[in-house]
């Protein structure tokens, strides 16, 4: 298999979109969203035979493990999120169902170039191309105020972000005279200021892309006022390409040097858990929560990131992979209650137990995977970062951790106590949720539940993964 | 390899299969019968999976790497496949799966509402059996032994409606928890100082004498107290005959014939670790004897029909814990399956008996035989099976037994074991003499069980006596050591009890009465159980409930005030720090800044 392979399939399947969209007649044009997620599902499919291959291009382009693990990630919360988003009434499925896909698509593009790319032109270019359809996908629902408000904001941070990492990239070239990622950690040390300072500024670009606290304030009004099937994909496949990029720029090829950006990990990693858990307690509305919530949860992979060791590496990329369920899974079960309720606060969640069984039971168990209780997924992954944490030294950074645990079991467990303990209205009737959405609500519940019973296979391969990198 | 452990796998698989099925689709579980019919179809096929492992003698051993660290895995889960848990499976598929056809007719009266909640709870307690039983190591085989708990606790307190039923199913859940504790520090110590949880490793360990712990007389003291939990033994017994509140047939499956043997299993399997430690093997001989007399001599005084059978199970697990502690564990494993067999069968019997009457009290039946006679025969093979009679399955156990005892020279533990055969003999023959025979009492008409009863009891009654002509046949392996005067002494003391029991209930030539007073002291002190738990009751009451309160004070006025200023606090910080959202996007952008400031300014801090 080619090292191209799955970026040209996406290419192919974006022209099959395009197609899709200059013969499509009427208002539903939820073929075209089916053309899409079944073309993300192919890829995947085939995404399972991709091996590691030499460098190409130069050296720019890697398919090594790493790519590999994180392209099948990101290909499968993609068709989780896309097949999610197949409603009727939906957004995605309207007169404008092929723009809203070939966005997704070329973001989905821009990741999976992102995760193999060893070059800083490469690096932001496939970075450009991530980032830029989800502004405007951000708003998408034009002819909502808060949605175009919102999105100008994600634009306005992403700017000045991106215009921060560009800044930085010049000094790192400016330092090394090269722009090949391998040759810049050859000749990386902590003593020289200038390559330092720009690698600084890079870390600042990617921690906008992750939402790290203070680089956080787009989240919460974005996912708020975009569409909700979108925002759970936004909330966790961006997120991982940003941490495999991280990977690529400060671990790969440093060894032991890595250690110079644990400091810099574990203060933004602190500042991250607690602002994160702290702010999202006084939310009400479950969208928000879940954006607050989503931070914290960065904060505990940069724990993992703070490690600054292949256990660590391998820990966080487990921790992507339960989030990504777990996250995506919550707010999926939220759409579904919003289609039916039109409400996204909590209040609306109120005696889900009686409503829809199923729902509520996927609804807890992705708040257990995300406040790390056993025996899900999210139990592990925190127990393996603050493991990888506790092992590089850094105590004080997983008692913080810890300790701000509790105070996110609480405002989980405050969704849990509306589902199954308050009553529901009494005019509330079930809610059916469509097939689609109860499709990939359930695969997010059997993700979390398998990670949870029988972690091993994912934590092996992340460790087989993280080890060659140092 | 692989196709060794398909099997097993298999018959592990299929009752977690109906439980799940059971669990998650309401609809099937509320029909009740239907799902009672789903629990034995699954249960059915797993005992036919199992009779061909044991028949095929499977050896394997299989283990999956279950919590990975960085140097290999944590713990592992798998199954052990041996002659020793074939057996168990056998025994175990065999046994649930009887019970599980009895209660179809046993409990037919209940709502389809909470039979399907029985069978649930049935099936689930048969998986966690059977993983106990298939376990490679001691983390597996905890995690099991807890779920055989619970199931335990969810099926005493099935009529949890009735206030004593719901007592003894705490009481049972508290009592068997005070020996897991042991178990599971035992468990840890055993790990920490070994680094394995696996039982082929530890007795690679053991054989090569390289399992140097210090304190390993304590650690294995320490997992032996689970056993004295969960397998009833002196001095945490109590919970047994209170678990008789439960419907009869779980009193079959789990109180007789499968978990409460799971102490003696435990000790059997790890048998080549207790050996290492000669002191605690004679401790558990002691205790087991000890259990078996004092068991005994309160079935002698009991007049409930189940009671007695438990004290009587509780006896025989000393039989068990006894042969264990003596060395003679293959004895002790041998009498577990033959009591598996014949104690399920006695409950099974009693069971149709308190149907048909509808009251436990033996004073209260009488005559029984003429009325019910199929019955009446299966009981009376069971009892001529647990009180030692040739050619049952029961005699060449017991008689194993004896002689393992007898060889390892434990004299006291040997003659304590002897008087309990005597006074087997005499408790059961009491109980067929009273309640199934002499006069019969007025009220009601009782009739025999329907068929779906009688089925099981008749295989049961058929499998007794055809494992114990096997014996006969086969000639004794296991006690080929014993000396020759121990089976005349055996029968002798059998037919002592039951001439006793004899002359006391049936010819009326001595008067109950008059032998009670002779022996005031024993009968006060049985009748009050010893009063043990009227001792445990006080010790409850007293220190345990005194000790609550004393907490509960600390908690409510001490931690929950730290706590709630903590609470108060927090929500505070969070209420304040949302202030940051603004909504202004040059806030937003600010943000950003101040981010890269931070980065700059904490990386100069923390330089190297």
């Amino acid at each position: 298999m080619s090292p191209f392979t799955l970026e040209i399939a996406i290419g192919a399947v974006m022209l099959a979109v395009f197609g899709a969209t200059l013969a499509a007649r009427g208002t539903d044009r939820r073929w075209i969203a089916w053309v899409a997620t079944l073309g993300v599902l192919a890829i995947g499919l085939v995404s399972v035979f991709a091996r590691p291959t030499p460098p190409a291009l130069f050296g720019m382009f890697v398919q090594d493990g790493l790519a590999i693990f994180a392209k099948r990630l990101f290909l499968a919360a993609t068709f989780i999120g896309l097949l999610a988003g197949i409603s009727r009434d939906g957004v995605a499925c309207g007169r404008r169902a092929g723009e809203y896909h070939l966005l997704i698509l070329s973001s989905l593009l821009g990741m999976l170039v992102l995760s193999s790319a060893r070059d800083l032109i490469l690096l932001f270019v496939a970075f450009e191309l991530m980032s830029i359809p989800l502004y405007v996908l951000a708003g998408f629902l034009k002819s909502q105020a808060e949605s175009v408000e919102a999105a100008l904001k994600f634009f306005l941070v992403g700017s000045v972000s991106s215009a921060v990492m560009a800044y930085g990239l010049s000094f790192v070239y400016g330092a090394t005279r090269t722009t090949d990622l391998a040759r810049v950690a050859q000749t990386f040390a902590p003593g020289q200021p200038l390559l330092l300072l720009g690698l600084l500024a890079v870390f600042a670009g990617f921690a906008f892309k992750i939402a790290a606290f203070p680089f956080h304030m787009w989240v919460p009004d974005t996912y708020e006022a975009a569409s909700t099937p979108f925002v759970a994909w936004l909330s966790v496949a961006p997120k991982a390409a940003g941490f495999v990029a991280l990977f690529r720029v400060y671990f790969e090829g440093m060894g032991d040097r890595a250690a110079a950006w644990s400091p810099i990990a574990a203060g933004l990693a602190a500042l991250t858990i607690v602002g994160g858990n702290l702010m999202a307690l006084p939310q009400q509305n479950t969208k928000r929560l879940l954006a607050y919530s989503g931070i914290a949860h960065i904060g505990y992979m940069l724990v993992g990131f703070a490690a600054a060791s292949a256990a660590g590496m391998a820990m966080v990329l487990f921790y992507l992979v339960a989030y990504v369920f777990g996250n995506m899974g919550a707010f999926l079960v939220v759409e579904a209650v919003a289609r039916s309720e039109r409400s996204e606060a909590t209040a609306a969640l109120r005696g889900l137990a009686q409503r829809s069984p199923l729902l509520a039971l996927a609804m807890l168990l992705f708040l257990l995977s995300l406040g790390g209780i056993p025996f899900v997924a999210g139990f592990w992954a925190k127990l393996y970062v603050f493991w990888a944490a506790a092992a590089a030294g850094l105590y004080w950074l997983v008692l913080v951790g810890a300790v701000l645990t509790v105070v996110a079991l609480f405002y989980y467990l405050v969704v849990a106590k509306r589902m199954y303990i308050e009553p529901p209205d009494a005019s509330a009737g079930r809610i059916r949720p469509s097939a689609t959405l109860a499709v990939a609500v359930i695969l997010c519940a059997i993700g979390v539940v398998a990670l949870g019973v029988y972690p091993k296979p994912i934590v092996m391969a992340a460790l087989r993964i993280a080890t060659p990198l140092f | 390899m692989t196709l060794d452990v398909g099997l097993p796998l298999l018959v592990l698989a299929l009752p977690f299969v109906a439980f799940l099925l059971l669990a998650i689709v309401g609809p099937l579980r509320r029909t009740g019968r239907g799902a009672g019919l789903v629990s034995i179809a699954a249960i059915a096929i797993s005992f036919g999976a199992a009779l061909a492992v044991w028949a095929r003698e499977f050896v394997a051993e299989r283990t999956w790497g279950w919590i990975p660290a960085d140097g290999g895995p944590i713990a592992t889960v798998g199954v052990l496949v041996d002659p020793l848990s074939n057996a168990m499976l056998v025994l175990v598929t065999l046994v649930s799966l009887l019970v599980q056809i009895y209660s179809l007719a046993y409990l037919a009266d209940e709502r389809p509402g909470p039979l399907g909640r029985y069978y649930t709870y049935q099936s689930l307690f048969v998986f966690s059996m059977l993983g106990l039983v298939l376990a490679p190591g001691f983390l597996q085989m905890f995690v099991f032994w807890e779920l055989v708990g619970l199931c335990s606790y969810l099926l005493i307190g099935f009529w949890y409606e009735r206030p004593a039923a719901a007592r003894a199913a705490v009481k049972a859940f508290w009592i068997t928890k005070l020996g897991d504790v042991g178990f599971i520090v035992g468990i840890v110590l055993l790990w920490s100082a070994t680094g394995t949880f696996e039982f082929t490793e530890l007795f690679e360990q053991a054989q090569e004498n390289a399992l140097a712990v210090p304190g390993l007389a304590t650690i294995m003291f320490l997992i032996y107290l689970g056993a004295v939990g969960k397998s009833a033994q002196f001095p945490l017994h109590v919970w047994l005959p209170d678990a008789m509140e439960g419907p009869t047939p779980v009193s079959a499956l789990i109180h007789a014939a499968t978990m409460v043997t799971a102490g003696v299993y435990m000790v059997t399997r790890t048998e080549p670790l207790f050996a290492l430690v000669p002191e605690v093997l004679t401790l558990i001989a002691w205790v087991g004897a000890f259990t078996a007399l004092l068991a005994a001599t309160m079935a002698c005084v009991e007049g409930d029909i189940k009671r007695v059978l438990a004290y009587s199970t509780v006896s025989q697990l000393g039989y068990m814990m006894a042969a264990a502690g003596a060395g003679a564990s293959p004895a002790g494993f041998l009498h577990l399956l033959t009591h598996g067999l014949f104690k399920a069968l006695l409950f099974l019997a009693a069971g149709a008996v308190i149907h048909a009457v509808g009251t436990n009290d033996i004073f209260r039946m009488g005559g029984l035989f003429r009325a019910m006679p199929q019955t009446g025969i299966v009981f009376v093979v069971g009892t001529l099976a647990l009180a030692g009679v040739p050619p049952l399955a029961g005699f060449f156990s017991k008689e194993a037994v004896l002689g393992g005892v007898w060889e390892a020279h434990l004299t006291g533990p040997f003659l304590m074991l002897a008087l309990t055969a005597l006074l087997t003999a005499f408790y059961m023959f009491r109980v067929v003499f009273v309640a199934f025979f002499g006069r019969a009492h007025a009220g009601g008409h009782p009739h025999e069980a329907p068929w779906l009863m009688r089925g099981p009891l008749w295989l049961l009654a058929i499998l007794t006596l055809l494992v114990g002509i096997r014996f006969a046949l086969g000639g004794g392996e296991t006690h080929a050591e014993a000396p020759g005067w121990l089976p005349p002494l055996s029968v002798g003391l059998a037919a002592v009890g039951f001439v006793l029991a004899w002359a006391m209930y049936q010819r009326r030539a001595i008067d109950p009465v008059r032998i009670a007073v002779a022996l005031t002291p024993f009968d006060y002190l049985a009748r009050r159980r010893y009063g043990l738990d009227g001792l445990y009751a006080g010790l409850y009451r007293g220190i345990i409930l005194g000790f609550s309160r004393l907490i509960g004070w600390i908690d409510r006025y001490v931690v929950d005030g730290i706590l709630n200023a903590l609470t108060a606090l927090t929500l505070r910080a969070g209420d304040g720090l949302r202030h940051i959202q603004s909504g202004r996007a040059q806030d937003y952008v600010y943000g950003v800044a101040f981010g890269v400031l931070f980065l700059f300014v904490w990386a100069q801090l923390w330089r190297r």
